[in-house]
C-alpha cells in the first residue's frame, strides 16, 4: 500500500505544480509542465493500475459490488431517456465534432459491455460499436456510481459527495463534466489522456496548447474547477496522509481510498 | 574518488564578483557565463536583462604568480521585460543564453537571447576623440562666422576610455515557445536557435527572416511525447549540428540531407538501465545542455545525474560517464517537491579537451580528469577559500559518520547550485555561478 500512498501524494505534487505554472511569470513552461504530466501519468498507472488489478480487493470488494449494483439499479432509476441523452449530448456535442472519430476509437474503456448496446442510440457517435459510446451515456446515469472513485467531491460545485457507492442525484449542469472525468478515467491508464472536452482534458495538454492558442474559456473552465475542487481537497488531502501514516491495517486502506478516490477523477480532469 | 592524498586540488580561488550578503534580489541572480574564443573577454548574463563584461587586465610581469585578474569591462542592458498582449503572457528579460562571436576586428560581437528574442551586440571601445573643430567649440556650440580667421585641421586626441554596447540586431518573432540554446556556426555568418519544438537558422545580417531546420511539434499537441532542451552546431563542420531532447536522446543532424532536418543523421541513445526505473526516470534522463568538445571528435551531454561524452562515430552508447552526483538517486522524490529536480546543470570542456566539469550543488562543481579518471568535488565559497590558496577537495556521504572534508547528502544546501560554468579556452581558468556572485577559480601554476 505504500507505494500507493507514494503515487498518491506525488500526484498530488504534480497537480499542484501545474496549478503553479499558471500563475509563474514568463508563461507557461512546457518542458517542465510536460515532465510533471509524465510523472503525473506514472504515479498515476501506479495508483489505478493497482487498484483495478484487485490488490486492493480486500477493502474494496464490497464497494466495487456495489457500483455494479446501483449501476444496474441506477440504469433502473435512470432508463435512458431522451431527455437526459440531449443533456448528455448537447454539450458534448461541441467538442466531439472537434474530435475526429478516429481518436475515440483509440481509447479503450473497462465498462461493462452489457451497457453497451442501451446506450448506443443516445449518443452523436452511436455509429461507433465502442464501449466509449455507452461509458459516455451510461455516465450520464452512473455519475455518481462508478468507482468509489466516483466523481464526486471533484465535480460538483461545492458540495462535498458521500463516496460509497450511494445514488445522489448530481447537479445537471455538471452531468457532463462527470461523463468526460468518468470515460476518461475509465480509459486505459497510460494513454494520452482525453481531448474530448475542455473539462476531461488533460489541464497539462492544455496548458500545452494554450501556449500556442489561448483559448480562454477553456482555461477560465478549468480554473473554475480547480478553484473549487482543488483547495478542498488539497486540505483535506494534506491532513489525510498524516493522520493514515499512523494508523495500520485494513482501517487505514479504506479511509485512504475513499479520499484518493475522487482525486482521481480530478487528476484525469486534467 | 579524489586522487589527491591530502585532499588539496589544484586550484585556487581567483576572484569572487557580486555582493556577498545573503539578500538577493531577483534580477541579480546570474543566468549565464561565457568566455569568448580569446579568453580576454568573460560576459555574465542575470534574471534582470543585463550583461557584463568583464575584461582579463594585461599580465603583471612582476607577479608571474598570479595570472592576471578580471576586471568590469562594460555593463549594459540586453533585455528589458515585455508584454505579449495576445496571449496575455509577460516576456521574461532573464537572459538565457549567451555567445561570443569570433572577433575579426578591433570591436566584440556576442548574441545574447532571452526566451523569445535574440540581440546581436557590438562592444566597442572609444578612447580618442577628434578635437579642434573649425565651426565648433569644444563643448559643442557653434562659432559665430565672423571669429573665423583661420583654418586648422582637427585632430584626435586621446580621452578617457569607453566602452560602448550598441545593438545592431534584434532577430524577433521567430519563436512560439522559450528559447533555450543558441550556437554560432564556423561559417560565421549563420548561427541557430532553438526553443521547445523548433530550431530556426538565421543569417547573422538579416533579421526579417528566418528558416526552420527542426520542427517536432506534432501534429496533434496531445501527442507530445519530448521537447527539444539543447542544441549546438558542430565547432568545425558548418553543416553540422545536434539537439537534445527531454527523453534523453541527442540527434545529429546534418543541413546537406535536406532543408528540414526532421529525419536525424544519428541518434545517441543509450538504452535505460531497468533496475533504476523510478516516477522520476523521465525527469532525470532529460538532457539539460549538450557541448561538442573543441576538436569536434566528442560530445558531451549532461543529463541530472551524470555526464556522458560520446564519441561522435558511436551512437550506442556513450564512451564515458562520469556519475555527477549520484547520492542524490535516493533522494529524487523530495527534489521533485522543491523544484530541484529540474535544474538545468550546464558543462563545459578544457580547451584541450582533457578535463570536463560541471555544477552541482552545495556550491560544489566537480572535474572529471578523463585519462587518468580522477574527479574531484570543489567548493564555491569565499568564505572558505582565500585568493592563492589551494581548495581542498570534498566528499560527499551517505553513511552517518563524518570524516573531514565530508559532508552528509542531508545535509546539502539545495538552495545553493553551480548552473553555469565556462572555461577559459586557453589557460586554465574557471568561471562559475552561484545564485547572484561570480567566481573565477585558477590552476597553481607549480
Amino acid at each position: 500500500m505504500e507505494y500507493k500512498v507514494e503515487a498518491h501524494r506525488i500526484m498530488s505534487i504534480s497537480l499542484g505544480k501545474i496549478y503553479n505554472s499558471r500563475v509563474q511569470r514568463g508563461g507557461i513552461k512546457l518542458h517542465k509542465n510536460l515532465l510533471v504530466s509524465l510523472v503525473l501519468r506514472s504515479a498515476r498507472q501506479v495508483y489505478l493500475s493497482d487498484y483495478y488489478s484487485g490488490a486492493c480487493l480486500n477493502a474494496q470488494s464490497e464497494r466495487e459490488g456495489n457500483e455494479w449494483d446501483i449501476t444496474d439499479s441506477e440504469r433502473e432509476k435512470f432508463p435512458p431517456s431522451t431527455t437526459e441523452c440531449d443533456r448528455v449530448e448537447s454539450p458534448e456535442e461541441p467538442q466531439l465534432t472537434e474530435q475526429p472519430e478516429a481518436s475515440e476509437k483509440e481509447r479503450e474503456y473497462r465498462e461493462n459491455d452489457a451497457e453497451k448496446s442501451e446506450r448506443v442510440d443516445c449518443t452523436s457517435t452511436s455509429e461507433q460499436e465502442s464501449n466509449q459510446n455507452s461509458s459516455l451515456d451510461s455516465v450520464s446515469t452512473e455519475t455518481t456510481t462508478e468507482s468509489p472513485s466516483d466523481t464526486t467531491v471533484a465535480e460538483r460545485d461545492s458540495t462535498p459527495v458521500v463516496v460509497n457507492g450511494e445514488s445522489h442525484q448530481p447537479p445537471k449542469t455538471h452531468v457532463c463534466s462527470s461523463n468526460r472525468k468518468r470515460s476518461a478515467e475509465e480509459s486505459e491508464s497510460g494513454d494520452a489522456p482525453q481531448k474530448r472536452t475542455k473539462v476531461a482534458s488533460s489541464n497539462t495538454k492544455e496548458d500545452e496548447e494554450e501556449a500556442e492558442e489561448m483559448d480562454t474559456g477553456n482555461v477560465s473552465n478549468l480554473i473554475t474547477i480547480f478553484g473549487s475542487s482543488f483547495s478542498g481537497l488539497l486540505s483535506k488531502d494534506g491532513t489525510k496522509p498524516e493522520a493514515e501514516a499512523e494508523e495500520s491495517g485494513q482501517i487505514c486502506c479504506d479511509q485512504m481510498l475513499k479520499n484518493l478516490n475522487p482525486w482521481s477523477t480530478a487528476i484525469v480532469a486534467f | 574518488m579524489d586522487g589527491h592524498g591530502d585532499g588539496q586540488s589544484r586550484w585556487c580561488l581567483s576572484q569572487v564578483k557580486g555582493a556577498v550578503d545573503d539578500d538577493v534580489a531577483e534580477a541579480d541572480i546570474i543566468s549565464a557565463v561565457e568566455f569568448n574564443h580569446s579568453g580576454e573577454l568573460l560576459a555574465t548574463g542575470d534574471r534582470g536583462g543585463r550583461i557584463v563584461i568583464f575584461q582579463q587586465e594585461q599580465e603583471n610581469k612582476s607577479l608571474p604568480q598570479c595570472r592576471a585578474e578580471y576586471n568590469v569591462y562594460s555593463t549594459f542592458q540586453s533585455h528589458e521585460p515585455e508584454f505579449d498582449y495576445l496571449k496575455s503572457l509577460e516576456i521574461e528579460e532573464k537572459i538565457n543564453k549567451i555567445r561570443w562571436l569570433p572577433q575579426k576586428n578591433a570591436a566584440h560581437f556576442l548574441l545574447s537571447t532571452n526566451d523569445k528574442t535574440i540581440k546581436l551586440w557590438k562592444i566597442s571601445e572609444r578612447d580618442k576623440r577628434p578635437e579642434g573643430y573649425n565651426l565648433k567649440e569644444e563643448d559643442g556650440r557653434y562659432r559665430h562666422p565672423s571669429s573665423l580667421t583661420t583654418l586648422r585641421v582637427p585632430v584626435f586626441q586621446p580621452m578617457d576610455l569607453m566602452v560602448e554596447a550598441s545593438p545592431r540586431r534584434v532577430y524577433a518573432n521567430a519563436h512560439t515557445y522559450h528559447i533555450n540554446s543558441i550556437s554560432v556556426n564556423s561559417d560565421n555568418e549563420t548561427y541557430l536557435s532553438a526553443d521547445d519544438l523548433r530550431v530556426n537558422l538565421w543569417h547573422l545580417d538579416y533579421t526579417d527572416r528566418s528558416f526552420n531546420i527542426v520542427d517536432i511539434k506534432p501534429a496533434n499537441m496531445e501527442e507530445l511525447t519530448e521537447v527539444i532542451t539543447a542544441s549546438e552546431f558542430h565547432p568545425l563542420q558548418c553543416n553540422t549540428f545536434v539537439y537534445g531532447s527531454s527523453k534523453g536522446s541527442v540527434r545529429l543532424c546534418d543541413m546537406r540531407a535536406s532543408a528540414l532536418c526532421d529525419q536525424h543523421s544519428k541518434l545517441f541513445e543509450e538504452p535505460e538501465d531497468p533496475s533504476t526505473r523510478s516516477f522520476f526516470s523521465e525527469i532525470i534522463s532529460s538532457i539539460s545542455d549538450v557541448k561538442f568538445s573543441h576538436s569536434g571528435r566528442y560530445m558531451m551531454t549532461r543529463d541530472y545525474l551524470t555526464l556522458k561524452i560520446w564519441d561522435l562515430h558511436m551512437e550506442s552508447h556513450p564512451v564515458e560517464t562520469y556519475q555527477v552526483h549520484g547520492y542524490l538517486r535516493s533522494k529524487l522524490c523530495s527534489l521533485y517537491e522543491n523544484d530541484c529536480i529540474f535544474d538545468k546543470f550546464e558543462c563545459c570542456w578544457r580547451g584541450d579537451d582533457s578535463e570536463v566539469m560541471t555544477g552541482s550543488y552545495n556550491n560544489f562543481f566537480r572535474m572529471f580528469e578523463r585519462e587518468g579518471q580522477r574527479d574531484v568535488t570543489l567548493e564555491a565559497s569565499w568564505e572558505n577559500g582565500s585568493p592563492g590558496c589551494p581548495l581542498k577537495s570534498w566528499r560527499v556521504s551517505t553513511g552517518s559518520r563524518r570524516k573531514r572534508n565530508e559532508i552528509g547528502v542531508d545535509c546539502l544546501d539545495f538552495s545553493r547550485k553551480i548552473l553555469y560554468t565556462s572555461w577559459h579556452p586557453q589557460e586554465n581558468i574557471v568561471a562559475l555561478a552561484t545564485v547572484n556572485n561570480l567566481y573565477l577559480f585558477q590552476e597553481k601554476l607549480n
